[in-house]
């Protein structure tokens, strides 16, 4: 068991002990019975007609049940506090409070810059109405404006590569099928429809101040992002091909294999009948249906998937009994949807020249996983009397998981430190690496010999590599 | 493996962010309860008293059975009232009780998980965001916002927005040059101040005093004596040397001819943004919460950690993935700091520290000076549809034959 486990339990502990002991309620009622003792001493005066005797012998009589009570009142105080005191223990033995870095803080004056980011994290996360709330609240329009400016240059760009030019179908509502005639940059009129049609539960305030900001565009593409995404979550795959295929020029220039992966989904889809897929038992669901949708949609893809596209017609062979058949991988949709989802997600995003992630949860993440090793750190420097200066980098070690590494580094073996622009990491002729300035160290003349074999080279056959 | 160990939680030291999360509930506990106690303790001396005095003035005839009625009706209207300022305390109890266990609740989650790539992990740590993200927009005072996210993510009782909302009003109150509720707030926290020797409340009544000279009328220069006598001469072992300077404003009034620079700050506007500074710090230490939003720190360290030399480069590396129109889907997951999101704001921290090199297997330098690991490059050119001897360059999509590559070893 490590430390963590037990000091939780025993935290554990102390508050199942707090919440069964009796809190402050519990004097309440205490309370009422003085209040009770009170009113009936005033009772029995005023039933005898004021008589002095009574009063006299009545108010008398309840001097020290009154105290007692009190006294017991005090106790169950006592009591509360033992307990609290304890938890307050617990809390000091096992997290006891270190002292988070607060010297130097790199983010002092940087408001603006982290407000972006946030706003940017939330618009990510689909959470349209905090975020707009947020811009408000920060004065951030401005700011966003020259994300925009970025993110729209990226826009211009993949237009232009679209080779099959489609208007990008945001619009999901039944009655406006025909959008052919929607202009591309029209983002602002078909903004405003899905949010309304759908009235995602944005109250109208927000809906204006969205549409009031300069910087909507912003929102405008993860809105679409988010309308796609709810489609294929409930299995309706339509809106997602049509992205695809508006966007199919730049989607292959990267290689990706988007727009085949959503069709080839869709085919299996089809494929399951109507029994799986709730859609309507005719002549386009089913296997039949599946292959109609094949014969109209797959020639796009020309030769480059032959191979699958082989297997999805074979499969139509075995399709009383998939289950047995050697195609049946192809077939199994439980995380087909997830995973298509978030291939869609990392395309969309990086088309617009983001990454598919949100950067500032990764980099808390990070955070939270590189701390301790600076406090470690800052606690042995103190202790010796040095300070932590910022130099340009850390001064020591924070391994993070191997998704979290998304740079090639190179560490010269020979100098031990990282090559960096000014600082490049240069191949000689027998193969071997080093940093620019190791290279230098090892030059007699114009010569050098290789520190990891016995060959030899000039200075100028070494040449300068990209990582 | 190196990587297993990169991923493995350390249950020990995980929670550093999470420190104040339990520290606050508890201080908010302990100092509910000293204020029932008070309360409790001042009702019931002032009652037992007078019950004491009605029962001995009734014995001795003294006191009338009216009176004695009378008195009766006072104490029971005392109990009442007590009653239902202990109602209110106990309930503030119960909130935090339950406050306190879905905190709880939500740390033990983490006891399960052991490696950061368990997928319960990355929803605990998204909750964590979420909960750093409310504590900043508190402290910066955007609290519709807070409130905001806090409703939709419900996650009310891991936040602590009633505790900031109060430390904003306090603290707008200040900036508009309103003394009274900050003089309260000490008020409620007389001894814990003391403990932490906070020289807020001496600031404060110095604030009033300078208040009153600024009027510069003889009566409210008599106002100005007596209020200092009354409250800034006990301060004048704590603190002499303001204590004289105090006195020396009376010479010296922010409207005369060439005020002395150290007369003229303390008359000037800004003491009212010190003031609201002092205030935030004393409400800080006084809970146990750190001096700057969580965020700062856990977004310091994450930039850093994950900040390479490339990240602010000229060049077009390989492996950083900039936004850019030749961009592949193999190189496709931006690096963090690379991001329009954190670019700019990383510039200014130091980059991570390797010791070890972390590149692909079996790395081919091409022609124009850029390497990649050999299964890159058959991935793309496949991916392409390149016939068989030729490769293609991730980033620049310049097409070479493979008998041009060298091997690399690095």
């Amino acid at each position: 068991m490590t430390a963590q486990t037990t000091a939780m339990e025993a935290l554990q502990k102390e508050l199942d002990r707090l919440n069964r002991a009796p809190g402050l309620s519990a004097t309440e009622d205490r309370v009422d019975k003085i209040i009770e003792m009170l009113t009936s001493v005033k009772d029995q005066i005023v039933q005898s007609g004021m008589d002095t005797h009574v009063a006299s012998m009545s108010i008398t009589k309840i001097q020290n049940p009154i105290k007692s009570t009190f006294d017991k009142i005090n106790d169950d105080l006592k009591g509360v506090t033992a307990t609290q005191r304890k938890l307050g223990k617990t809390l000091d033995k096992h997290f006891p409070l270190k002292d988070l870095p607060s010297t130097h803080d790199a983010m002092a004056d940087q408001e603006s810059l982290i407000n972006r980011a946030i706003s940017m994290h939330l618009l990510r996360e689909g959470q349209f109405s905090v975020a707009s709330t947020f811009i408000e609240e920060t004065g951030d329009a401005a700011t966003l404006e020259n994300v925009n400016a970025v993110v729209e240059g990226q826009d211009q760009v993949s237009a232009s590569d679209n080779y099959d030019d489609e208007p990008m179908d945001e619009d999901r509502d039944d009655d406006d099928d025909d959008d052919e005639d929607d202009d591309d940059d029209d983002d602002e009129d078909e903004y405003m429809s899905p949010l309304e049609g759908a009235a995602t539960g944005l109250g109208f305030r927000q809906l204006q101040n969205l549409s009031s900001l300069q910087s909507h565009e912003l929102e405008a593409k993860f809105s679409q992002m988010y309308t796609i995404l709810q489609d294929i979550k409930s299995r309706n795959l339509l809106s997602a091909i049509e992205w695809a295929r508006s966007n199919s020029g730049e989607l292959e220039a990267r290689g990706s294999n988007l727009e085949f992966e959503l069709s080839r989904l869709q085919y299996v889809w089809l494929f399951k009948g109507p029994r799986v897929n709730g859609l309507p038992d005719n002549e386009l669901n089913g296997t039949a249906g599946a292959l109609l949708y094949a014969q109209q949609n797959f020639w796009r893809f020309g030769n480059r998937y032959i191979g699958e596209i082989q297997q999805l017609a074979n499969a139509q062979i075995y399709a009383r009994n998939l289950s047995e058949s050697p195609y049946r991988h192809i077939f199994s949709t439980e995380t087909a949807f997830a995973d298509v989802a978030s291939s869609f997600t990392r395309e969309f995003c990086s088309l617009l020249g983001l990454s598919a992630e949100s950067p500032l949860y990764v980099a808390v993440t990070a955070g939270a996983l590189a701390l301790p090793l600076l406090i470690k750190y800052q606690q042995a420097t103190r202790a010796k009397g040095t300070e932590w200066t910022t130099t340009n980098e850390l001064a020591f070690e924070t391994p993070l998981p191997e998704r979290m590494l998304y740079h090639s580094i190179f560490v010269c073996p020979v100098s031990k430190e990282q090559t960096t622009e000014q600082n490049p990491p240069m191949m000689i002729p027998c193969g071997h690496v080093l940093a620019k300035e190791t290279l230098q160290r090892l030059l007699k003349g114009t010569r050098f010999k290789c520190p990891y074999c016995p060959a030899e080279g000039l200075e100028k056959d070494a040449r300068r590599i990209m990582i | 493996m190196a990587d297993h160990e990169a991923s493995k939680i350390n249950h020990d030291n995980h929670l550093l962010l999470d420190q104040p999360l339990l520290r606050l509930p508890y201080e908010l506990l302990r100092k509910n309860f000293r204020s029932a106690h008070f309360t409790v303790e001042k009702e019931s001396t002032t009652l037992n008293k007078l019950l004491k005095e009605t029962a001995k003035g009734s014995l001795d005839g003294k006191t009338s059975p009216e009176d004695v009625v009378k008195n009766l009706d006072t104490m029971i209207a005392k109990m009442r009232g007590m009653k239902r300022k202990l109602s209110t305390y106990a309930n503030k109890e119960t909130r935090l009780y339950k406050q306190l266990d879905a905190r709880v609740a939500h740390l033990h989650e983490l006891s399960d998980m052991h490696s950061v790539e368990d997928v319960k992990y990355e929803a605990w740590s998204r909750k964590r965001l979420d909960r750093l993200l409310v504590d900043y927009m508190l402290r910066h005072g955007y609290n519709t916002s807070a409130q905001a996210l806090a409703n939709e993510r419900e996650m009310h009782d891991l936040v602590d927005v009633e505790t900031f909302l109060t430390m904003s009003k306090i603290r707008e109150s200040l900036e508009n040059g309103s003394v009274t509720e900050a003089l309260a707030w000490c008020n409620d926290n007389k001894k814990e101040l003391r403990k932490l020797q906070s020289n807020l409340e001496f600031l404060l009544r110095c604030q009033q005093y300078i208040e009153l000279l600024r009027i510069n009328t003889p009566s409210k220069s008599v106002e100005a004596i007596t209020h200092a006598k009354k409250y800034i001469a006990p301060f004048q072992e704590q603190y002499p040397d303001e204590v004289r300077e105090m006195a020396a404003l009376l010479a010296h009034r922010p409207t005369d001819k060439n005020l002395p620079p150290k007369y003229a700050t303390w008359y000037s506007p800004d003491r009212w943004t010190k003031l609201a500074t002092c205030f935030v710090e004393a409400h800080n230490k006084l809970l146990g919460l750190p001096t700057f939003p969580l965020l700062h720190t856990a977004l310091s360290s994450g930039l850093s950690a994950l900040k390479t030399p490339a990240c602010h480069g000229t060049q077009k590396t390989t492996s950083s993935s900039q936004p850019g129109h030749s961009q592949t889907s193999m190189t496709s997951t931006v690096c963090p700091i690379c991001s329009i999101e954190l670019n700019e704001l990383a510039k200014n921290v130091p980059y991570a520290h390797h010791s070890k090199s972390h590149l692909d297997n079996d790395l081919l330098l091409l022609p124009n000076g850029r390497v990649y690991g050999q299964a890159k490059l058959d991935e793309y050119a496949a991916k392409a549809g390149l016939p068989e001897g030729q490769v293609k360059d991730l980033v620049t999509g310049e097409v070479y034959s493979r008998t041009a590559l060298k091997k690399v070893f690095a």
